[in-house]
């Protein structure tokens, strides 16, 4: 997506943060952890999504990191109301769903990443940097989904990469399609875990969906969402 | 007539025939008896009896139908009613039986529904407590401990590190136990993407290849109605995988007039008929809940198919 808007990351070295989270011992778990980088600061704090929207009106902000499960207004339908006022912002959201329909449906709202609160004392402040870059950040349950619908088409004959892939890489394809963790990948190919991630970096690359509009469009495609 | 007059007209036939034959008949009756007598009035007394006992029958004969209908009715199948035809007692007892079934079953299905909608309710308040609270204070935990981890010097941090990974998986399994629980996604985002979900589930930890259809125009439906087409098509799912060792199977949801017809069919290795388990009868409950009915018929080739004809509600007034 061309995007007019620079983000304020390159004029002032700070990502500025919109924090929504209805549980207020969360949002202050959030905030000390993003706080311990230099590069970001939580400039807002809301505990609903019509509060989130309201405030990214009246602050300057870079990133909005939403919860799903809110009253008032869900996350999902602040990201909507988000992505349609400032197209600028980025969107992430950290929630307790484990359930790609919630992934996808938060692509469709126009968010960029999708953090497991399980996995946010390890993956939020990665997830933030990325979502600022505008590179989506995947959660695995939905690779997962992906990849599996992907394979059960390109089987049919209805999907075809574009680019071929190593002999490695299908066979990471194959486990993450059977729904082995990157951990148990790394255990049973003996490699480590990071080159077990940059594989499945790769994958999506060559598979065409590198990004938040590709994955939305791919999701449509396949019936993983509703148009 | 009623069943007295009906008895007593039949006895007084067979008895005035008795007392005409010995009233105009050449018949003497010695005393003491002679023994050709005594074997025309046995042989008599029997053919009275036979002839009581055929009419006796024919005039019982709808209570039989009764008493049929009475050992074999099911009420998980409503809609079985006898024919009645005529007045007096038979039929009208026929008549009150057809009523009570009528009102049986209307009580089955308000109470098996409020069972119904208690259990689920039930389930969703503790899978929304579970999530609230227990998920979210769990969260804080974890983010307070990365911090601390991040703070404390190595040996202890170790240790840290260690209680963070028992609480991440504490968290996983909460949501686990939520996710079970509740289908929170249908509330959320509606009955396409739960059933997606779902179909997504069984396709990641079966070996099944589930296909699915859905009809682009599906009507607005009521949350009851939305959960019971859910659960039947979680259930469907369930025994093609656990019981019928299916390969594929179709889920189907379209829009026809009024209805929403859910359909889910696979290639395994079908049910019989009369082996209906607990499965199948929770099916019927929850269709007949939202007025809706089911069928469960062999496929195509072989395998089995359910098929949910769910009502859709006229718009509120």
């Amino acid at each position: 997506m061309p995007d007019t808007i620079t983000p304020a990351e390159t004029r002032t070295g700070t990502i500025r943060i919109l924090l929504a989270d209805d549980h207020a011992l969360v949002r202050r778990g959030v905030r000390l952890i993003l706080q311990q980088e230099p590069d970001l600061k939580v400039v807002a704090e809301a505990g609903d999504g019509a509060e989130a929207v309201e405030l990214a009106r009246t602050h300057e902000v870079d990133l909005a990191v939403l919860d799903i499960a809110m009253p008032r207004l869900t996350g999902l339908q602040a990201a909507r109301e988000l992505a349609a006022r400032k197209p600028g912002l980025r969107i992430l959201m950290l929630t307790m769903h484990d359930n790609e329909q919630y992934f996808f449906q938060a692509l469709k709202a126009g968010a960029c990443g999708y953090v497991l609160k399980s996995v946010a004392d390890r993956d939020l402040v990665a997830a933030c940097r990325a979502a600022v870059r505008d590179e989506p950040f995947l959660y695995p349950g939905a690779v997962t989904a992906l990849i599996r619908n992907y394979l059960d088409r390109a089987r049919h004959g209805e999907e075809t990469p574009d680019q071929v892939l190593t002999p490695r890489e299908e066979e990471v394809l194959k486990l993450v399609a059977e729904g082995h963790s990157s951990k148990e990948i790394a255990d049973l190919l003996f490699i480590s875990v990071k080159t077990v991630q940059r594989h499945r970096a790769n994958l999506l690359q060559k598979l065409g969906l590198r990004d938040r509009l590709e994955l939305t469009r791919y999701a449509i495609r396949a019936g993983l969402i509703e148009p | 007539m009623s069943l007295f007059w009906r008895i007593f007209a039949l006895n007084a036939l067979v008895l005035g025939a008795a007392t005409a034959l010995l009233l105009w008949a050449p018949v003497t009756v010695s005393v003491p008896i002679l023994l050709t007598e005594a074997v025309i009035l046995v042989g008599g007394l029997a053919v009275m009896l036979v002839a009581n006992a055929a009419l006796l029958r024919l005039g019982l004969a709808p209570l039989a139908r009764l008493r049929r209908l009475m050992t074999t009715v099911d009420l998980l199948r409503p809609g079985q009613r006898l024919p009645v035809a005529g007045g007096g007692e038979v039929p009208e007892v026929i008549r009150t039986f057809n009523a009570m079934l009528e009102r049986l079953e209307q009580e089955r299905a308000t109470s098996s529904a409020r069972a119904l909608l208690a259990q689920e309710a039930e389930r969703r308040r503790i899978a929304q407590e579970l999530h609230d609270e227990v998920g979210q204070s769990m969260t804080a935990i974890l983010l307070g401990l990365k911090r601390s981890a991040d703070e404390a010097p190595p040996r202890l941090r170790e240790e840290l590190h260690e209680v963070q990974e028992i609480t991440r998986q504490s968290l996983d399994e909460v949501r686990r136990v939520v996710r079970r629980l509740r289908p929170g996604v249908l509330d959320d985002l509606g009955l396409v993407s739960a059933i997606t979900s779902l179909t997504e589930d069984f396709a990641t930890h079966t070996r099944m290849h589930v296909t699915r259809r859905f009809d682009t125009d599906l009507p607005e439906l009521a949350p009851e109605t939305e959960l019971v087409l859910y659960r039947v098509a979680q259930e469907s799912l369930t025994n093609a995988a656990r019981h019928a060792d299916a390969e594929r199977v179709t889920v189907a949801l379209r829009h026809v007039a009024d209805r929403v017809v859910l359909t889910v069919t696979d290639d395994g290795r079908g049910i019989e008929a009369p082996r209906e388990g607990a499965g199948m009868r929770g099916m019927r409950e929850r269709a007949l809940l939202i007025g809706g009915s089911l069928e469960i018929t062999p496929a195509p080739r072989a395998g089995t198919s359910v098929q949910l004809t769910a009502p859709v509600p006229r718009k509120q007034l």
